[in-house]
């Protein structure tokens, strides 16, 4: 007489699942973090015709429409913002400086920033917009 | 007669097709991240401070931006496409011709970086800037 065997239905195991998303959402959380890029709340100036200004080591200074300047998230007064970016430039002679300023800050709030880059010789300066584009 | 069907004994996650949908939910994370940092913008070339360039005067195109973000011409306000047209001429009669911008302190951001874009857009390389002093 043959015996027949008893099949098991096949299961796809889907308790591993839940554990793959809990460790993609830790992953998530972890680079969500190392690129936390402390925003200053400006309106952008726009233009056209920009280019991609991003280095391999970028220091970004933020401007607000009243004239504050913010680096890496904190107000800084402009002594403090010359000791920051001549820091910055000796650690890394090629660090690649943007300024990101609201668009309707008057220029004088910038001029400072432009003598302090003029005075340290750091020849090039990224002006960040918000591209426009036409249809 | 009765057709037996193949059964499986074993099931691998990897076979089953979740993995590479995760793979490639991932990969569109990355990309996202990458791209969202990048900042766009112009790149400005600073001289250095107290160096001075002799330019000669009929090379050398002087345009004020006024506290009303309007330029402004040897005392006259122009337009930005008449201004183009005037860098247009120039540019056939002196190629070395170099734009000097003179920013009241009170304009806006805004208006510097529309003439930025200008002198790219219209080829200029010898661009200089400063901001207005009392004496200017």
């Amino acid at each position: 007489m043959k015996i027949e065997r008893r099949k098991t239905k096949p299961i796809l195991p889907i308790n591993s699942m839940s554990d793959i998303a809990f460790l993609l959402l830790i992953f998530i959380m972890l680079i969500s973090l190392i690129n936390y890029r402390k925003e200053v709340k400006i309106e952008y100036p726009e233009a056209e015709g920009s280019e991609v200004t991003h280095g391999d080591k970028n220091l970004e200074i933020w401007v607000d429409i009243s004239g504050k300047i913010f680096i890496d998230g904190s107000a800084v007064d402009l002594v403090s913002a010359e000791v920051v970016i001549a820091e910055a430039v000796a650690e890394n002679p090629s660090v690649r400086i943007h300024l990101i300023a609201d668009r309707h800050t008057s220029y004088r709030n910038l001029d400072g920033i432009m003598e302090i880059l003029k005075i340290l010789q750091h020849r090039v300066v990224s002006l960040v917009i918000k591209e426009i584009k036409h249809e | 007669m009765k057709i037996r069907r193949k059964q499986r004994t074993h099931i691998d996650l990897a076979d089953s097709g979740a993995l590479s949908d995760l793979a490639f939910l991932l990969i569109i994370f990355f990309i996202v991240i990458a791209v969202f940092n990048i900042n766009k913008g112009f790149l400005v070339e600073l001289p250095g401070k107290d160096s001075t360039r002799i330019v000669k005067n009929d090379d050398l195109l002087k345009v004020i931006l006024t506290r009303d973000n309007l330029l402004e011409y040897s005392g006259e306000v122009i337009s930005k496409t008449e201004m183009e047209n005037k860098i247009g001429d120039m540019r056939r009669q002196h190629p070395n011709m170099t734009f000097a911008l003179i920013i009241n302190p009170d304009a806006e951001y805004q208006g510097v970086v529309e003439i930025v874009e200008m002198v790219r857009k219209n080829g200029i390389e010898n661009f200089s800037f400063t901001m207005a002093r009392d004496d200017q």
